[in-house]
């Protein structure tokens, strides 16, 4: 019995994290409609602002706290002026929701140049001892953690219902047209949102910082908590965010004891999916969703970026001439293997082009896909000794069966829902790739996985590899133009524009995005597998949810909806980092930041602005028909 | 006897409180042009989001050539022939007039996506063919010149024209255009009667709900008039316009418009 209630308290404690976390969350959504991914990197921030005062400057706990608070809310601030406030009224609400992975990467990389990468802990506020109670030991942290929660909670209510400005965020939330005409600055409320958000989320970080060892990327873990959470209990609610958080962190904490730590995630992710399945509103729905999954016409990028045909193809044959004249280039073997990951790493990033280019849907665990891909192919071929073609088909076949069960699972749960189901089943993937030790090598890693090998060829040199990923990807790339640009892609791109449009015109929307999201799974799979056998080693890290933000920056860092942008970003977030080795430090933030400002100022993409650059040349009179549209 | 193109049996829908559209009962036959046309708030883009589904009726049925539609999602509607445009024109943004037009014919697209994968030839015979007859209708309404423009950057008049041959483009047997003289001017508005008598010659029944009461008259073969959600005129053009009703509802309030 004791042992329980201790369990219990753990799980309060825990959740008590959660709850701060999903609060910020709840109280951005209400504002802006749009699911903030940054919120946990603010939890990060004020942590490592609190050691930064408290221990490096020797600062007394308050002091340390309260500036802590007030510099991680200060450059939230800053940050979220520039980028998340143009973002929500500028950018459809997917694209959006994309953008705060951007900043979560960002404020990541910011984490890790400042404070590097080694783990933190700070000294209890209260010292080391735990309040002992009938037998129940109840760590000191915890009860300035449950107090400071309530005071929180306390205030964020009284600030809502009882204060003109928090009328002014409920005026927003309920309708920001009606608000905008009754003379409510819309900008100045969302930053609003996104200030108070950050300042909760760094005053969680602050409390927690005691009790949990953080680093530079623990952002994400409380990103994911804290939305799994919110999910739970309802997104924009509070009394559900508290509830979600609660439950969430007493669930892990059972799971741990009972079953294995290494399974918490996964318990916790299923419980979401199950969540997300059977009521997508969550455990207490805040009124009626509002329609997110019809863009914004307002909103919606209108540049026609396309090379006229003949064109293309002298840009393909170059492109393809260009990338196999490479190796033969004297190169340090470095280059050559970062090539080859970013030949491997373009096929994933063109299957989801496929699903957010071109039908508009946002996969945030797309990572996901390869490691099925990656371990049933790893797996097949060097325990069971299946032949690689074989065991890659057999992967590709497992993988779009699951695109095939989400689609199923979500086929209620449009816009974002989509991009958070997506995003929970690329976490419970990495968290079975962690836990299953006996099929996966665990958090070590899959060893010994044999070269790719067809009828007897074998695979085993990065050159050899390099052809054949180029051979695959000039394929498949061949075969989704035709794709695109026949009567499939055009009901995508009729899709991604307007749902109800395309479908008064017969489009079977929901039948044409499963299509999409198969055929994404199926090449993210090809792709995974491909890694494992050139790396012939698979470890969950190389296919975690971070992968799945970085493919996303290197699509839309290339330019979405062009099949042929996916490989310049892939080239460039992979090269970069091998080319200047001084500055890997910066990668994450630069990933992060480049993502955001792409979005913001050029969403075309890097290939895109060359297709515009290149269609103003005139080149027998058809060029300039192809004129870039919009203001 | 052929089966009527629309038939609405009592027809209601309540939001919240306010009868929308009150107990609507119509027949129209295949063949021709009819016009729903009424005041402002009458009902009558409320009763075509009814018959094609966008709204659930809170009471009546709606049948397509004698096919009940309960139930039936969008899609399912079009591919009965039945393809209907949108009071603001909803042009797909990111693609190009051509691409616009060709999205139309997503229900004639009979090569599956495996086959246009692999460039195969039935697809790109299809494509060719798809196109040569979007360039013809292009060139009908006079956009040839604007097929490889952005369509959002063209002006309201040229999108309204291009979601009207977009739907053409699926073959209907019945045509739901709502307001498509909006935002045309006087010449386009009669090139644009021309071009639906046209169309409904070769064989497409078209229902318009229109303002414009020059293209009411000037094309329609049968008009229906709705006032408060209420269905109270019908018949040729020229008895509408001397229906007293008719003229009571739209003289009565400041804000209608004159026949």
């Amino acid at each position: 019995m004791t042992s329980i209630l201790q369990i219990v308290i753990g799980g309060l404690l825990q959740g008590g994290v959660f709850a701060i976390a999903a609060l910020g969350f709840s109280l951005v959504f209400r504002v802006t409609n749009v699911v903030n991914l940054s919120q946990g990197a603010f939890c990060v921030l004020g942590a490592m602002g609190m050691y930064y005062f408290q221990v490096s400057f020797g600062w007394p706990i308050l002091p340390a706290a309260v500036a802590a608070v007030v510099c991680t809310t200060a450059f939230s601030l800053l940050v979220g002026a520039f980028t998340f406030v143009p973002a929500v009224s500028r950018l459809p609400n997917s694209s959006a929701l994309v953008l705060t992975a951007g900043l979560l990467t960002f404020f990541t990389g910011i984490t890790l140049i400042v404070w590097g990468n080694q783990p933190y802990a700070l000294p209890p506020f209260s010292g080391e001892a735990p309040l002992v109670i009938g037998g129940l030991r109840i760590p000191s942290q915890g009860i300035w953690l449950a107090s400071v929660s309530a005071v929180i909670i306390v205030g964020l209510w009284l600030l809502l219902q009882k204060t003109t400005l928090g009328r002014a965020l409920r005026a927003c939330a309920e309708n920001p047209a009606a608000a905008r005409l009754m003379g409510i600055d819309l900008r100045a409320m969302m930053l609003l949102s996104f200030g108070l958000a950050a300042m909760i989320g760094s005053v969680g970080g602050v409390l927690v910082a005691p009790v949990m060892s953080l680093q530079f990327d623990s952002g994400q873990f409380f990103t994911i908590s804290g939305f799994i959470a919110v999910a739970i209990g309802g997104m924009g609610s509070f009394s559900g965010s508290i509830v979600g958080g609660i439950l969430l962190g007493v669930a892990e904490q059972f799971a741990a004891y009972y079953v294995s730590s290494l399974f918490a995630n996964t318990l916790a992710l299923a419980l979401l999916l199950a969540v997300l399945v059977l009521r997508p509103a969550g455990l207490f729905p805040s009124g009626p969703p509002r329609r997110s999954d019809v863009r914004d016409e307002g909103r919606i990028h209108r540049a026609v970026v396309r090379l006229p045909g003949r064109r293309q193809l002298a840009f393909a044959v170059i492109l393809l001439v260009v990338l196999a004249v490479l190796p033969t280039l004297p190169m340090p073997n470095g280059l050559l293997q970062s090539l080859v990951i970013a030949l491997i790493l373009y096929i994933a990033v063109l299957g989801l082009d496929v699903l957010m280019g071109y039908a508009g849907q946002v996969s945030l665990g797309h990572a996901g896909f390869m490691a099925v891909g990656g371990y049933c192919a790893a797996i097949l071929a060097t325990s069971y000794g299946w032949p690689p073609v074989a065991a890659v088909i057999a992967a590709l076949i497992l993988s779009v069966l699951c695109a095939l069960l989400l689609a199923l699972a979500t086929g209620r749960l449009r816009g974002h829902y989509l991009a958070l189901a997506t995003l929970t089943f690329g976490l419970l993937v990495d968290s079975l790739a962690v836990g299953l030790v006996d099929l996966t090598g665990g958090p070590s890693g899959l060893v010994g996985v044999p070269a790719f090998e067809v009828a007897g060829f074998s695979f085993d040199t990065p050159v050899r590899m390099y052809y054949l990923a180029l051979a695959l990807a000039a394929i498949l790339v061949l075969a989704l133009e035709g794709g695109m640009r026949f009567g499939f892609g055009r009901a995508l791109k009729a899709v991604r524009s307007d749902q109800l449009a395309a479908a008064a015109l017969g489009v079977n929307v929901s039948r044409v995005k499963i299509v999409a999201l198969c055929i994404s799974a199926a090449l993210a799979s090809l792709s995974g597998s491909l890694y494992a056998f050139s790396f012939h080693f698979l470890s969950p890290e190389m296919v975690e949810t971070t992968r799945s933000f970085e493919m996303i920056a290197m699509l839309v860092l290339g330019g979405e909806g062009t099949l042929f942008g996916g490989l310049f970003g892939s080239l460039v977030l992979t090269l970069l980092p091998t080319l200047v080795q001084d500055l890997a430090v910066f990668k994450t933030a630069v990933e992060g930041a480049l993502l955001v400002i792409i979005f913001l100022f050029m969403p075309e993409g890097l290939f895109g602005r060359l297709v515009l650059w290149l269609n103003k040349i005139p080149f027998r009179g058809t060029a300039t028909a192809y004129a870039r549209a919009g203001s | 006897m052929t089966a009527p193109a629309l038939e609405c049996r009592s027809i209601s829908k309540i939001f919240g409180g306010v009868l929308a559209v009150d107990n609507v009962s119509l027949t129209i036959p295949s063949g021709s042009v009819s016009a729903l046309i009424g005041p402002n708030g009458a009902g009558k883009t409320t009763l075509f989001n009814v018959a094609t589904n966008l709204y659930v009726p809170s009471s009546g049925e709606v049948s397509f050539f004698g096919k009940n539609v309960a139930g039936l999602a969008s899609h399912h509607i079009a591919a009965l022939g039945v393809i209907r445009t949108f009071q603001t024109a909803r042009v797909f943004p990111g693609m190009t007039t051509m691409e616009n037009i060709l999205a139309g014919a997503h229900l004639h697209v009979r090569t599956p996506i495996v086959s246009q994968m692999l460039w195969s030839r039935a697809a790109r015979r299809e494509e060719k063919s798809l196109i040569d007859k979007a360039d013809a209708l292009l060139d009908m309404i006079g956009l040839g010149q604007s097929r490889n423009v952005a369509a959002t950057d063209l002006p309201i008049g040229a999108q309204k024209l291009i979601e009207v041959v977009r739907a053409l483009m699926a073959n209907p047997k019945l045509l739901l255009l709502d307001e498509p003289a909006a935002g045309l001017n006087d010449r386009e508005t009669a090139e644009l009667a021309v071009f639906l008598r046209a169309i409904c010659d070769a064989g497409t029944s078209i229902i318009v709900v229109e303002h414009n009461m020059s293209l009411v008259m000037g094309v329609a073969d049968l008009v229906f008039v709705l006032d408060a959600g209420r269905l109270i005129a019908s018949g040729a053009p020229q008895d509408i316009q001397r229906n007293p009703k008719v003229i009571e509802a739209y003289l009565s309030r400041p804000e209608g418009q004159s026949p």
